[in-house]
This record gives structure tokens, sequence and C-alpha cells, in this order.
């Protein structure tokens, strides 16, 4: 009797496994798509916050175009016009592709999110194009916090300003501005 | 009584025997198999099978997997080699896989990829998976996952990769039951062939950095290789491969080559000799300028190799008839997934 007990409850451990093995949510799925599956969580979470009409972060505008960071390059593309040049940045494992966009004085990078290319970074290049806060790579360092505050951190090189999980970061050299990025959460 | 406890205790044992048995399959069958899509999974488990007793060991990322082909190294200068790498290897990976292979033999020299100094804390669980579910268990596996999992990972899932996986239930496919035992072999001693041909065009300069200066870990991990070199007779050289992209900067280029000088090691930066290689972006690389295809890599290896002939001091093994029988069947395998590639594109 004793034997039988153990025997159904080794039966029990066991379909428990097999169920346990079955209870697999969507965003724990294979590693090798794990990636993409958490930028898809991401992405969700920042249509979301579209739709909502909740707070993007910092903003770039160009030509009256608003591009901000996790937004959907297929909607910017034919907006912003034809760019300078392009390069698809495949990363190791087809883990998908990255893509980057030149225009004339700044840049957009995307990542892969399904089937879709988020904007992953805005990379501002000169000072022919500034922050919708009105600063560009011609001012300085005390520019930037008198117009952004001083609730910013700063490391080696660089300024950083978060906003709603965003980060605006104003690369120096010295005290002036080298390079101005908006950057989203994926790349910390 | 007597006969019935040990009665109890036999079904406990057996109990305990058929549900370890049951978690072992099931782990098995869950775990990817990385046999079709992302065979980069599969290549540090191969180096296992090998006969172990090669003259070079390339220790790095992709831009050695995929760069350097051991069957010209052989064919062209008797130089027996093998390729230990995996996709975004970082740099605690790239030494703790260098302990292990020490474990296994001594080869003159090791070459590592300087690449992944850029990187100096752990970056995606899925490189990390595709690096460490592979290697044998060991101290040195023990240690490089500790070194590796990102805040999201736990040491446990390593242990236990169900635990990890067990969600895969529904996307296993004819894989999984088809490699669940043996895997092919997916590379040839670590090289990753690729025949196909995208030029490089608008390859992007680099972007601006806040601070150009590598981290103090990836000194660590470096630094760290060099003694573990030394202490072992081993020879370490340091390479950068020629792929254009990601971007290799100046400021870069000048720690290695410090780095280099004060250490006494040789450092190869390939990507300022690609004329003398004779390569051509526009035949020798399959993405764009990332990494080069077999053309490409059989370029750089004829250079490198009568580098490492020359100033490494590495002498052909032409001759010995066990290792001439083994690269025989290499160099055959090698031809035959050449034609295979060529067929694929018909």
């Amino acid at each position: 009797m004793k034997i039988r007990k153990i025997l159904a409850i080794t039966l029990s451990v066991c379909m428990m496994g097999c169920a346990f093995a079955g209870c697999g949510s969507d965003n724990a799925a294979e590693t090798s798509k794990g990636d993409a599956q958490n930028a898809e969580d991401k992405s969700s979470a920042s249509d979301d916050a579209e739709t909502k009409g909740e707070s993007k972060g910092y903003v770039f505008e160009t030509g009256g175009v608003e591009i901000a960071v996790d937004m959907d390059m297929s909607t910017l593309e034919d907006k912003l016009g034809e760019p300078v040049s392009y390069f698809e940045e495949p990363s190791c494992a087809a883990q998908g592709i990255a893509k980057l966009y030149t225009y004339a004085s700044y840049e957009v990078d995307t990542y892969p999110d399904g089937d879709k290319d988020l904007v992953a970074s805005i990379i501002l290049k000169d000072d022919n194009v500034a922050t919708a806060e009105g600063i560009d790579l011609s001012m300085t360092k005390a520019d930037v916090v008198e117009k952004y505050g001083e609730d910013y951190e700063e490391s080696e090189g660089c300024i950083v300003y978060a906003k709603d999980g965003m980060k605006l970061k104003f690369i120096l050299d010295g005290e002036n501005l080298a390079a101005i990025e908006y950057n989203s959460s994926v790349l910390d | 009584m007597n006969r019935n406890r040990k009665r109890t205790a036999a079904a406990v044992l057996i109990s305990v025997v058929i549900i370890v048995l049951a978690l072992y399959f099931l782990q098995r069958l869950l775990m990817p198999k990385y046999m079709t899509d992302v065979v980069e999974g599969a290549m540090v488990a191969e180096y296992y099978d090998e006969e172990k007793d090669h003259d070079v060991i390339f220790i790095g990322d992709c831009e050695l997997y995929e760069n350097i082909s051991p069957v010209t190294l052989w064919e062209e200068y008797g130089i027996n080699s093998y390729i230990r790498g995996s996709a975004q290897q970082l740099i605690w990976q790239s030494y703790y896989l260098m302990e292990e292979t020490f474990t296994y033999e001594k080869p003159d020299v090791v070459v590592f990829n300087v690449l992944s100094m850029k990187y100096d804390e752990p970056q995606k669980e899925t490189y990390n998976r595709m690096t460490l579910d592979g290697m044998k268990w060991s101290r040195s596996k023990i240690a490089d996952i500790q070194a590796s999992m990102t805040e999201e990972e736990n040491f446990l899932e390593y242990v236990f990769p169900i635990l990890r996986y067990h969600s895969r239930w529904n996307e296993l496919t004819w894989d999984d039951i088809k490699y669940f035992w043996k895997r092919d072999k997916v590379t040839h001693n670590g090289y990753y062939m690729r025949l196909d041909v995208l030029p490089a065009e608008n390859v992007p300069e680099g972007k601006v950095l806040a601070d150009y200066k590598f981290g103090e870990n990836a000194y660590y991990y470096l630094d760290k290789m060099v003694k573990l070199c030394e202490d072992n007779g081993v020879e370490l050289v340091l390479v950068k491969a020629p792929s254009l992209y990601p971007y290799w900067y100046d400021e870069w280029d000048e720690q290695m080559v410090d780095y280099a000088r004060e250490h006494n090691l040789k450092y190869y930066n390939f990507l300022k000799v690609t004329d003398e290689i004779g390569l051509d972006f526009n035949t020798d690389t399959y993405d764009a300028g990332l990494h080069l295809n077999l053309s490409g890599a059989q370029k750089l290896s004829s250079y490198f190799g009568k580098i490492l002939a020359e100033e490494c001091g590495l002498k052909s093994r032409r001759g010995e008839a066990a290792l001439e029988q083994s690269w025989k069947e290499k160099c055959q395998d090698y031809e035959e997934e050449i034609e295979r590639q060529q067929k694929g594109w018909e």
C-alpha cells in the first residue's frame, strides 16, 4: 500500500513537471527570441503610452516632424525624406537588424521589434539642428544646464537628463558640446 | 518490518530516479539545439570532440569565427588551429574559455580579438546562453556564469536550464527530436563559413563617444589573460579583425598599441593592412563589411598564417600522419560545404 502511495506521488510529481513545462508564459520564450520579445514588451508599453497621449520623454523636431525614441520608423520614413545614407547592421546570430538612417545634420538608429523597426536613438551631429528646447552644438554645457536645469547625471564626458525612461545625453568636449543623443531605454 | 522498510526505501529510490530522469529528458528536449537558424549557440560545445593538440587557439567573437579559416592555415602553413568563438563573446567569457582550454591543452599561441574590450559589463542573456550553455561544467564555467549574468538572470537557471527553457514547449520543432542526443557540426574547427556576397556600402563613421577609454573590468580580464598565458607558457597575440563595423576608433587602437607595448605582446590591427591582405570589400564580405565571407577569410588567414609562421615561429606540422589524416577529412568536409552552399544558390 505504502509503495503504491510512493509511486502515485512519483507519478504526480512527473505530471506536475509536465504541467510546469507547459505553464510557459509568452515572455519567457526561447532565449534566441528573448530579446525580440523583451523589445516587444517595451514596444507595447510605448504604444500604450502614445495612444493614451502620455509623455514620450524628450522629443526631437525637424521640419515639422516630431521624432521620439521607440517610435515606429515606418511612420517617419516618408516624412523625413530620403536619408543621405542608410546602413543595416545585422546582429550576430540573427538577433535582428539595427538600421542607421543618416540625414544631413542628424542620424536615426533603429532596433528591431518583431516586424517593426523602432527608434533606438536620434543623434544631432551639427548645429543646423537643435533640440526642441533650443540647444544646438554651438552651445556650451552651461547653456544646457540653464535650459534643462540641474537635475542631471554627470559621467565621464557627458551629462544626461532622464525623462519617461528615455535619456537625453549631451556629449561634451571640454565645456563645449560634441554631440546630442536621444536614447531609448533599450540601449541601457 | 525490516523487509517493509527495504521495500519502501527501494520504492523511494526508484521514484527519485524516475523523477530525475524525467526532468533530465524534459530539459534535454526543451533546451535550444541551435542546429538551423541560430547555429552560433552550438559552437562552444563542438570543441570537446576535437583532438586537443592545437598550435593556435583563437578565442573571441564573430570577428574571429567568421574571419579566420583554420583550413587555410593548415593547407598553406601546416598550422593546426581551432577557433573557440561564440556570438558577442565578452572578454571575461574569452578569459574563462581560455582558462578551460588550458586544462585540455597548451597551444603555442592564443589569439584574442580585441573588439570585446569595448564592453565593460554583462550585455544580453541571449548571447550569454550561446557561450555558456555549451561549456562543460568546470570551475571555469561557474566563474564565467557569475561574471556574465545580467541582473535579470540567476545562477540556478544555468545549473538547471529547464527553469529557463520550460516555456519552449510550444515552440518545439522536429529539430528538438532530431538533435535530442546528437548534434551536427556547424563549424570547421570553429570557423563559420559563408559564401554569399553583400558589398560594403555606406559604412558609417563612428559616433562621437563621451569616453573612449576602455573600462576597468575589460582591462582586468585582459590582464588576467596575459598572466594566464604567461603562467602556461603560451604566447598571447592580440588582433583586431578587418571588420569595418562596429567602428574601431583610433583612440581604442592607441590603447591596444600601448597595452601591447607595455606587456610585450604582439598586436596586429588588420584594418590598417586591408590592401596588403588583398581584401576587396565589394566581394569579400557577406554582410556589407561586418564579417568576411569565405573569400575574405581565406585571404586574411593566408596573410596571418605567414605572420604566425614567421613572427611567432610556428613550424609546419605537415607530415604527421595522424594529423594529416584528420585534416584530410576536415578539408573534405570543408569542400563539401562549399559545394552545398553553392548549390543552395542555384
